[in-house]
């Protein structure tokens, strides 16, 4: 029994950490972002490039591949996303079309490939990423084994929350954040720039993914199309917790991912993505504004 | 004297607070009311109870003989009671003509209108209405083409096509210049008589042109009702709703 | 009626004669190809329908292409030369004697849980009837549910999106019944009154352009009427149209069912061209690729929308003979697409509505004199 609930937790806090970053962007500037989980992908393979070219260590490379994804998502916001902001499907089209660009960019090696020149460490094939001694194998925790990397991760999910939440609620660009969260016009007409904190807001939600992209390689394979379904499974996380809603994503990707985990336990992987499918379409369909939902603009 | 819409002590609360609070109204076919009463005092809620918009906790609505209490808009609207809102609402992709046109199906079934055209009697009152409301040489453009003036106008005229035998007008002077403020007063006061019809407003020489007979509002409830010069002259009403507006002003 | 109108009603009439003398120009491998992407353009005429003109981006489409596909491909792999050497009287799918437990029945009513399911599918009109009859269903309950609880906008996108990738997985964990991951290869050939309709033959090509040409028309037509006229009402301000006494969530359903009988109806025919369903016709990206198709193409214009799909679909072929190009004309879309969504939010249909408006407009200034006689033409012709 506690084992499943840590496995749910586990499968929780990944969930999470994908989310963090879509609850910001899509909560507080209404964009939703395709490319997300290329942003997770972005920040998985500066994690395999980094050991590679530059002999960083694994923990070296959480910094790195939140700047690195950070200034990608910075420069998407400034290029596309500012042109479409009130335009919610067309900034989600945009950015399923920039998701493919940005897969294609680490596949072909940024177009290097044709000319037969390849870069170790991008291309179509699979990476691994070595993790530290210390975060491997198990320990024990009340009579059961728990994985230390998993434990790891649940810590770091914790950590960022808290600092996303920190951010948000005790610092002077949190409130113009949740300010312009609410109506962007007012916030605008009393002094916030509007733009600048967008922007600010869209790099910081980018690198939030580029941190779980670091996560992720520690357990998982790295290939170009790895962000496709996590970004999915974030929005599903967002919208189930309620736009805009921080406590909310958290809730919800503890829920969901105790039902995965549980399912999973008892069935197999399949079913139990399906099954959380499922929940979440009863979910947005009883309540369509997300279990935690204030009334914005 | 029939009356055309009977609201019978109706009422809505929102977590606790009740916005209307048992208002009790009668209106006479053909005539045209005046909705007064100070920002918060549940004009917009109570039609939104008459329209459907809001469920009512308590009360009931009558259109004529038939209780239309808590169905579901397009029900209400089709029993005859027709709505143009605070915020003018058009289709602003289609042109003025199609605007006026949707409104003019009087068959709301979709099976109904798998048709293409319109009868030469619906083009015709398309027609009429147009010019009632002087869009006639826009017909043919984007109703996003369109002021705000005529914005609000065309909102009322899609009301009018469809010929409801009560109209609720939820401020249609708001953001108006004077002479289209004046305009308006000349639409509405031209179907005095053919349709029973609420006005909320809070423009008063709007009112003064118009007004026949005043309900002021006041905290969800009835605070008076009367003629222009006998609530200009009631005390309460100095202190609720006048008083209120000078403390704006 | 006025110009623009008819230009437009002349290029749905070009477009239907190109379709049907394009083959005079083709070799079989290219008619085949061509078969496909018609396929492809419906698919542009259904999420045209479905998100131009009714205004819900329907992120699953997917989902109404893929039951069409799997049920008409259920009753071709019953007919398969595949099903019938099993030893039985009746056809069993090869791969359901492949994953059969040791000592299990070898009839189709009972060869694992659930195959029974296949028994009907042995008529094939069984498949063409359940071809339509599924994806209409489905879509009447999934609208019913959403419309009426007045779910909207990127809602409804999400449900839709979580719905075909739920059922997706459904489909290759039911691997005894469906062949999962592999989906249903090795199909027979479909027989309409003797005649069979051979992929790569010019009989299924004329099928699929017949059919693409009916359902253009009929989709044309019912945007003309009243009801069409209602729906785009909806789309620009639904409480309008809802205190104007019609009920929206009718409206919404009827649309979306008939976009999504026509995305089964293209999957069917998907199956006579392509010989196989797979679960990939569920992917997020598929879904995600026929709504790219009709936005480049423009997606409120049903015609576009069919022709960016079909010219989207060409020039992916004719560059991508080789992986690495494939790749690179993958990234091309991508770009494409940020491109349109920023620069031609109406997709090349707009671009040409706004190149024929302009050229109108300078042959008009030609035969007057002066730019304000002009300028009055310009704005008489708007005039009925």
């Amino acid at each position: 029994m506690l084992e499943i609930i840590f496995i749910g937790l586990s499968v929780g806090s990944i969930l999470l950490l994908v989310a963090l970053g879509l609850a910001i962007t899509y909560g507080a500037m209404g964009v939703i972002n395709m490319a997300h989980g290329e942003m997770v992908m972005l920040g998985a393979y500066t994690t395999v490039m980094a050991g590679i070219w530059l002999h960083l260590g694994f923990l070296a490379s959480i910094p790195l591949a939140f700047v690195v994804t950070a200034l990608v998502g910075l420069a998407i916001e400034r290029v596309v996303v500012r042109r479409l902001y009130g335009r919610l499907l067309d900034t989600l089209l945009a950015t399923w079309g920039i998701a493919i660009l940005l897969q294609q960019a680490v596949r072909l090696e940024f177009g290097l490939s044709f000319f037969g020149k390849h870069i170790r460490g991008l291309g179509p094939g699979l990476q691994n990423v070595t993790v530290p001694p210390a975060l491997t194998g198990a320990i024990m925790v009340g009579g059961e084994d728990v994985n230390v990397y998993r434990l790891f991760i649940i810590g770091v999910t914790a950590a960022l929350t808290a600092l996303t939440w920190f951010i948000m609620y005790r610092t002077d660009i949190g409130i113009q954040v949740r300010a312009i969260m609410r109506n962007p016009r007012m916030a605008a007409a009393c002094g916030v720039n509007v733009q600048r904190i967008n922007a600010l807001t869209f790099a910081y939600g980018s690198g939030l993914a580029g941190i779980a992209g670091v996560m992720m390689s520690g357990f998982k394979t790295v290939f170009p199309d790895m962000g496709t379904s996590m970004v999915v499974d974030g929005f599903l996380v967002v919208v189930v917790g309620g736009v805009g809603s921080l406590l909310g994503a958290v809730f919800s990707a503890g829920l969901l991912g105790q039902v995965d985990g549980s399912v999973a336990s008892l069935t197999n992987d399949v079913l139990a993505r399906a099954v959380v499918f499922g929940l979440v379409i009863l979910i947005i369909v009883i309540r369509p504004t997300g279990l935690f939902s204030f009334k914005g603009r | 004297m029939t009356a055309a819409l009977t609201i019978d002590g109706i009422g809505v609360a929102f977590a606790g607070f009740k916005a209307v609070d048992g208002v009790s109204l009668v209106i006479e076919e053909g005539e045209l009311r005046v909705l007064l009463g100070a920002n918060g005092a549940g004009k917009t809620t109570l039609m939104d109870l008459v329209s459907g918009r809001t469920r009512a906790t308590e009360g009931h609505v009558f259109l004529y003989d038939r209780e239309i209490t808590n169905r579901d808009e397009h029900q209400i609207a089709r029993a005859g009671l027709g709505r143009k809102f605070q915020i003018p609402s058009v289709f602003k992709e289609l042109s003025v003509r199609a605007n006026l046109e949707v409104a003019s199906c009087r068959n709301p079934h979709v099976f109904a209108n798998l048709r293409f055209g319109f009868s030469r009697a619906q083009r015709r009152r398309v027609d009429e209405v147009l010019a009632l409301i002087d869009l006639g040489d826009t017909a043919d453009q984007p109703a996003a083409n369109l002021s705000h003036g005529q914005t609000q106008w065309l909102e009322l005229g899609m009301l009018i096509v469809q010929d409801p035998k009560v109209l609720l007008l939820d401020e249609p002077t708001a953001g108006m210049t004077q002479a289209e403020t004046h305009k308006t007063a000349e639409i509405i006061k031209s179907l005095r008589g053919q349709h029973s019809i609420i006005v909320v407003e809070h423009d008063m020489a709007f009112v003064r042109e118009i007004a026949e007979r005043i309900t002021v509002l006041h905290l969800g409830r009835v605070l008076a009702e009367g003629d222009l010069a006998s609530i200009e002259t009631n005390e309460d009403v100095r202190r609720a709703y006048l008083g209120a507006a000078a403390g704006h002003g | 009626m006025t110009i623009q109108r008819r230009l437009d009603y002349l290029c749905y009439a070009i477009f239907i004669v190109a379709i049907l003398l394009v083959p005079l120009l083709l070799g079989d491998f290219w008619i085949n190809r061509m078969s496909k992407f018609l396929v492809y353009g419906m698919l542009g005429v259904a999420v045209s329908l479905c998100w131009g003109y009714a205004g819900i981006l329907n992120l699953g489409q997917g989902l109404f292409f893929g039951a069409g596909a799997y049920m008409l491909a259920m009753s071709l792999k019953l007919l398969s030369n595949t099903s019938m050497q099993q030893g039985s009287d009746t056809p069993v799918p090869d791969f359901m004697l492949w994953n059969a437990q040791p000592g299990a029945p070898t009839e189709l009513c009972c060869i694992n849980h659930g195959s029974w399911l296949w028994l009907p599918f042995q008529s094939q009109w069984f498949g063409i009837l359940m071809g339509i009859l599924l994806p209409v269903t489905l879509a009447l309950i999934l609208g019913l549910i959403v419309f009426r609880k007045r779910i909207a906008g990127v809602f409804v996108s999400i449900i839709t999106l979580a719905l075909v990738l739920l059922v997706r997985l459904v489909l290759i964990d039911a691997q005894p019944l469906t062949n999962g991951f592999n989906g249903l290869t090795d199909l027979g050939t479909l027989t309409i009154l003797g005649y069979q309709f051979d992929a790569y033959g010019l009989g299924t090509y004329y099928l699929i352009a017949v059919s693409l040409a009916l359902v253009l028309i009929g989709a044309r037509m019912l945007v003309e009427t009243r009801a069409g006229l209602i729906l785009q009402a909806i789309r620009d301000d639904q409480n309008r149209v809802r205190y104007l006494g019609f009920d929206v969530p009718v409206y919404q359903l009827f649309f979306f069912t008939v976009s999504a009988g026509i995305a089964g109806y293209a999957g069917m025919l998907y199956v006579v061209a392509a010989e196989f369903a797979s679960p990939t016709f569920m992917d997020l990206a598929y879904s995600i690729t026929m709504v790219v198709w009709a936005a480049v193409g423009g997606r409120a214009s049903l015609l576009g929308a069919c022709i960016g799909a079909i010219l989207i679909n060409i020039v992916a072929a004719t560059v991508s003979e080789t992986q690495s190009f494939m790749e690179a004309w993958k990234a091309v879309i991508g770009l494409v697409f940020v491109l349109v969504v920023l620069y031609l939010p109406r997709g090349l249909a707009g671009l040409a509505s706004d190149i024929g408006e302009r050229i109108e407009a300078r042959a008009a200034a030609r035969a007057a004199t002066g730019s304000q006689a002009a300028a009055m033409v310009a704005a008489s012709r708007r005039a009925p």
